[in-house]
């Protein structure tokens, strides 16, 4: 359990190293935004800002999720097994990229109240909501990569994977975050952040347990 | 002979329910009314998926733990029968629901639950179709499939319960509790339920026999 922080460096490494693929993603997020504001969306209604927002974070969470295994593939499989165990490597994995995309959609929220204006009267809920489903998101995105990439991976192959299991917490976070853009307190959403929690929690455990099956030839 | 005799219940059970569905008495119930007689051959095809994926499930499980190849067919094949209780499920759904709400499809938890099951299910086998060798694949499809049926009971299970839906019984709609109640129903939407996955067990094996003959 002590290689978890170690190997969460050198993802975190590989990545910067890799400024080209940073940069991209960045590029992709301001530039969708302001396509998004070309095409109207600073007039958008709660529900439209909530679904463009999650249709950025998506695409944007999909692109880097395709990058995620790119490493372990061909010879350095063998070497990243001799590294880590498949249990330190998930867990590892998970929170690398669970906070990559809270990073993410974290700027995207940014860029849309700077380009859309503040659409959300309750931050807090907004964030926790956010927060709890790029967890459950990233972990789906995770382990549907992780398939793909075990099966002589392409791309699309792990979109088609992950978008329809990934419905289930986009449907209680867009509940969530509407609730929370017309000012709802955390009394409120307390049963659907639970339930978010719990999914997250379900999601978590089933990919920490079918990883190991995977990292195996 | 046991082999026989679930095969025979299983024509026994659906025959009566198709038949004695149509001949019984049933409540009468304001907009429903006699399309009520649906909850024998569309509520029973959900019935029957979720048996027949539970089933595929639970051979998932099994191949992970002992590496039985044999497993892994078993699994796949009762997937696929799954899949065509999914079809048969939306598209007597989807009749009932012209005549009942006045459209082919509608924005209700229940039907996208069922939509996103056809879509995942989809994707395993486009998954199992990428993979060549054995062994791999059918690991591989065997973690996809463990999750794939957590996160459908979650859609069609847990998520439909926190939304109102349109269907009988959910939110403001005419009470299916009172007809849960009805024994007039019970007595052939129960038999229907179990003839119908008997039937699909049977439709199961043979082309489970037809892969392994196959090979």
């Amino acid at each position: 359990m002590s290689k978890i922080g170690p190997l969460i460096q050198r993802y975190a490494k590989q990545e910067l190293r890799n400024s080209n693929a940073i940069f991209s993603l960045g590029l992709y997020l301001i530039g969708i935004t302001y396509l998004i504001y070309l095409l109207g969306g600073q007039n958008a209604a709660d529900s439209t800002w909530n679904t463009l927002l999650w249709i950025v974070i998506f695409f944007g969470a999909i692109n880097q999720a395709s990058r995620s295994f790119e490493f372990e593939s061909g010879n350095y499989f063998f070497y990243y097994q001799t590294v880590a165990g498949p249990k330190e490597t998930i867990i590892a994995k998970l929170i690398y990229n669970s906070l990559y995309m809270l990073l993410l959609s974290g700027i995207a929220w940014a860029l849309f109240t700077l380009f859309y204006g503040n659409a959300v009267y309750n931050p807090l809920v907004f964030a926790a909501g956010l927060a709890l489903g790029c967890v459950g998101f990233s972990a789906i995105l995770t382990l549907a990569n992780g398939i793909a990439e075990r099966s002589g991976g392409n791309a699309t192959l792990s979109s088609i994977l992950a978008i329809p299991l990934t419905i289930p917490v986009l449907k209680i976070v867009s509940a969530i975050n509407i609730q929370a853009m017309v000012g709802a307190s955390l009394d409120e959403v307390y049963e659907m952040i639970g339930s978010l929690f719990a999914l997250d929690l379900a999601i978590g455990l089933l990919a920490y347990l079918l990883f190991p099956y995977l990292w195996q030839d | 002979m046991t082999g026989r005799f679930y095969k025979a219940l299983g024509v026994v059970l659906v025959l009566y329910s198709l038949i004695y569905g149509l001949l019984t008495t049933v409540p009468d119930l304001p907009i429903i009314e006699q399309s009520i007689r649906n909850l024998f051959y569309h509520v029973s095809m959900w019935f029957a998926m979720v048996a027949m994926m539970a089933g595929s499930f639970g051979n998932a499980i099994g191949f992970l733990r002992g590496d039985n190849l044999l497993k892994d067919t078993r699994s796949v094949s009762l997937a696929e029968t799954g899949m065509l209780f999914a079809f048969l499920g939306l598209f007597t759904g989807m009749m009932w629901a012209k005549f009942t709400w006045g459209a082919w499809w509608t924005n209700d938890p229940k039907l996208n639950g069922s939509a996103i099951t056809i879509l995942i299910y989809l994707a395993y086998f486009v998954l199992r179709n990428g993979i060549e060798e054995p062994r791999k694949k059918a690991r591989i499809s065997a973690v996809y499939n463990i999750f794939a049926f957590v996160m459908m009971i979650v859609f069609i299970g847990i998520l439909p319960r926190m939304t109102d839906s349109l269907h009988p019984g959910n939110g403001g709609n005419p009470g299916f509790n009172s007809y849960d109640l009805d024994n007039r129903l019970r007595l052939v939407f129960y038999p229907a339920v179990i003839g119908w996955i008997l039937i699909g067990t049977w439709i199961a094996a043979l082309r489970y026999r037809i892969k392994n003959l196959s090979k």
